[in-house]
């Protein structure tokens, strides 16, 4: 649910604003909002001082530097919480370590990636190159001669001799070749040529399009037989500079790493309160600020800055006929069981001020869906167990520990639908213990299933015209009188559909005809004449639901097939592995396509009916925390 | 002959719908895969916009049900 907020006015004597600002920055309960214009003519806004605007511009290259160095050094110790305010001093003590250890630890970083590189580069070619070295002693006999690196491709047998034929017709016997296979199938050819037909041979090589290893400039870019065993020498002494280099990383990290949590804390601090300034309103001898608190913290505000400051500072709720509800912060409080949902509403911007937050709804309604898609008490219990290790893996406040907080009733959903439906993997229930179902079979009873869904579609979709009424009744009165007139529409079309299939006794029909037929010209003339078209698309949504039952029914014929398959193939033991393999598959669907389904059931269906997306998040002006703390 | 028709019908009920989503969430899939590369945070919606074409083969597979129990 969205908390109530209080705007309130500050007022007091010029030269007590910073002190002020200072202490509602240590509070971290005001929402600023530059205060309204109307409130009188010599109010004027404060501008930043030009030395203000220097150290503001000063601070923001610090914090460039400190996040660039602490992104580095990546300190493990932990964030520091509320830190002094910082003296002009430190500012500049600051200033040059952040500069000084962001250079050397850039450097560092560089250093240590370029020594990866040349690593991997020494080690993609090691094999090769030693397979060269057992060549060399060749090499080593031709004094005047040109030599050749090659690579033949593995499985290219006839190449060899290809090419000894070419260069005897070339050349006649002025060379000779050397060859060694690799462990990756290919094979290390050496080619030693008399210098006077090397201009020939390269011909010759070019023609075939055939090209020697190249030796890394970093290496002399000459010969290889130089090369590999500078390389290969390299590779020994990489390890040891790669710990230096990190071994420099760990002692900047140890030796400066905390200095540097405390400084970027400091300076976001002082630049806060920078930035607030120009939010305050000032006359020549008072000031005002105006922001937003949550209703309950406004006495506590109050008692502190009378605390503080006696008298002389003067704190006032402002009326609400001042301020429009779109322009408050929104702060949303759930109880702790319904907290995880607010991972699946916040896919949306948050809900505007004033109107309703959806997620105690989605809480409730999401692994009731949930489970009545998937509805075994096998899958429910395995569910379970994948809830419980996620929760063990994960942090608290985290994307996983939500995840594995909205799995917990989804599986109690999911075992309960499992006793109603009479399911334990399938019908494995049935067949092993005889289980039998206490409202209904779903792979038998597939209209009743049908009904089930869609009368739960029906409920579903008239409380998200019931919030969309409650939501608009105080903002837009016409238009949640037009949205009321949909619902009792949509009651009455239920009503009459039910009194035709004869659930309802006939006599139900005609009010519900004639109610209709009255209800439908009011809602023309308050919604338009798009009214009937949206009526219409109403109805549809509620037929929509039925996709719980088809993705149920679907669900429960995988189970039944996989237990089939135990008595289907010759082994039995075949067949169990077979089912399991099978059974895992379906779980797998069964994670994915229920919530998948369920999720756009209350995305699409549910809040198009009241949901009011584009509030402003509440961001209380207040003391700099890497990771603040849930409202 | 009458079961044959009925079977018949129910099979078109769901072949249709699930030809008409095949082709919806063919021209749905490359484009959530390009904006995906950009925008990564959109992988919910991206994931809620595939779905969104299967409630006709969901509607087909309810209607061929009806079909073959009514």
């Amino acid at each position: 649910m969205i908390i109530e907020m209080s705007k309130v006015r500050i007022l007091g004597p010029r030269d007590r604003l910073p002190d002020v600002l200072r202490t509602l920055q240590d509070l971290s309960l005001v929402h600023l909002a530059a205060p309204a214009a109307a409130v009188g003519e010599p109010l004027s806004r404060v501008r930043l001082a030009p030395a203000q605007e220097r150290e503001s511009r000063h601070l923001r290259a610090i914090l460039g530097d400190i996040d660039a160095a602490v992104g580095e050094l990546r300190p493990s110790g932990a964030a520091p919480g509320r830190v002094p305010r910082a003296a002009p001093a430190d500012l500049v003590r600051w200033a040059r370590l952040a500069r000084r250890v962001r250079r050397e630890a850039e450097r560092a970083r560089l250093q240590l990636a370029a020594l990866e590189e040349e690593k991997a580069l020494i080690l993609k070619y090691q094999q090769f190159f030693s397979a060269f070295r057992s060549l060399f002693e060749a090499e080593a006999r031709w004094p005047n001669a040109r030599a050749y690196h090659v690579l033949v491709r593995g499985g290219d047998a006839g190449a060899i001799p290809k090419l000894r034929a070419s260069l005897v017709a070339a050349i006649g016997q002025e060379f000779e070749i050397y060859t060694q296979p690799l462990a990756t199938g290919e094979i290390a050819l050496l080619l030693i040529v008399a210098d006077p037909a090397a201009a020939r041979v390269e011909r010759l090589l070019a023609q075939a399009q055939v090209q020697e290893i190249p030796v890394p400039a970093a290496y002399g870019g000459g010969a290889l037989s130089e090369a590999i065993p500078k390389m290969l020498a390299r590779l020994g002494d990489i390890p040891g500079e790669l710990d230096r280099g990190r071994r420099r990383l760990r002692e900047l990290g140890q030796a400066y790493g905390d200095e540097l949590l405390v400084a970027r804390a400091a300076v976001y601090d002082r630049l806060r309160e920078l930035d607030a300034l120009p939010l305050s309103g000032v006359t020549p001898h008072a000031f005002v600020l105006e922001g937003w608190v949550p209703a309950r913290s406004r006495p506590d505000l109050t008692k502190r800055l009378a605390a503080e400051y006696g008298d002389t500072i003067v704190v006032s709720e402002v009326s609400k006929e001042e301020w429009a509800s779109q322009d408050a912060p929104v702060v949303l409080s759930n109880p702790r069981l319904f907290r995880p949902f607010e991972t699946l509403t916040r896919v949306f911007p948050l809900p505007r001020y004033g109107t309703i937050d959806p997620t105690p709804f989605v809480a409730v309604f999401f692994p009731a869906f949930f489970g009545l898609m998937v509805g075994d008490i096998g899958y429910g219990v395995v569910l379970v167990g994948l809830g419980l290790l996620l929760h063990r893996l994960s942090k608290p406040n985290t994307l996983l520990r939500n995840v594995a907080e909205i799995i917990g009733p989804c599986a109690l959903f999911t075992i309960i639908a499992g006793f109603l439906f009479g399911e334990l993997f399938g019908d494995a229930g049935l067949r092993w213990f005889g289980l039998r179902p206490i409202a209904f079979d779903r792979h038998e009873a597939m209209i009743p299933f049908l009904l089930l869904a869609v009368a739960l579609g029906a409920v579903h979709v008239l409380l998200g015209l019931g919030l969309g009424v409650a939501s608009l009744i105080r903002r837009h009165p016409r238009q949640a009188l037009g949205r009321g007139v949909s619902m009792i529409m949509i009651v009455l079309v239920i009503l009459a559909l039910l009194a035709t299939v004869k659930v309802l006794p006939r006599s139900f029909f005609t009010p519900a005809a004639i109610g209709l037929l009255v209800a439908f010209p009011v809602l023309i003339v308050l919604e338009g004449v798009v009214a009937p078209i949206e009526l219409l698309s109403t109805l549809g949504n509620i037929l929509s639901y039925a996709r719980i039952m088809a993705l149920g029914v679907a669900s429960v014929m995988l189970a039944v097939v996989a237990n089939k398959m135990v008595g289907a193939i010759g082994s039995v033991a075949v067949g169990v592995v077979f089912a399991l393999l099978f059974h895992l598959v379906n779980f797998a669907i069964a994670l994915f396509s229920p919530t998948v389904h369920a999720l756009r059931l209350h995305y699409v269906e549910f809040f198009g009916k009241f949901y009011s997306p584009g509030g402003v998040r509440y961001q209380p002006f207040g003391r700099w925390l890497p990771a603040r703390p849930r409202a | 002959m009458e079961a044959v028709l009925i079977t018949v019908a129910a099979a078109l009920a769901i072949a249709i719908p699930a030809l008409a989503t095949a082709w919806a969430q063919s021209r749905i899939g490359p484009a959530v895969a390009a904006a995906l590369a950009e925008k990564p945070e959109l992988t919910t919606t991206a994931v809620l916009m595939i779905a969104i074409p299967e409630t006709m083969v969901i509607l087909g597979f309810v209607v061929a049900a009806a079909i073959l129990f009514r």
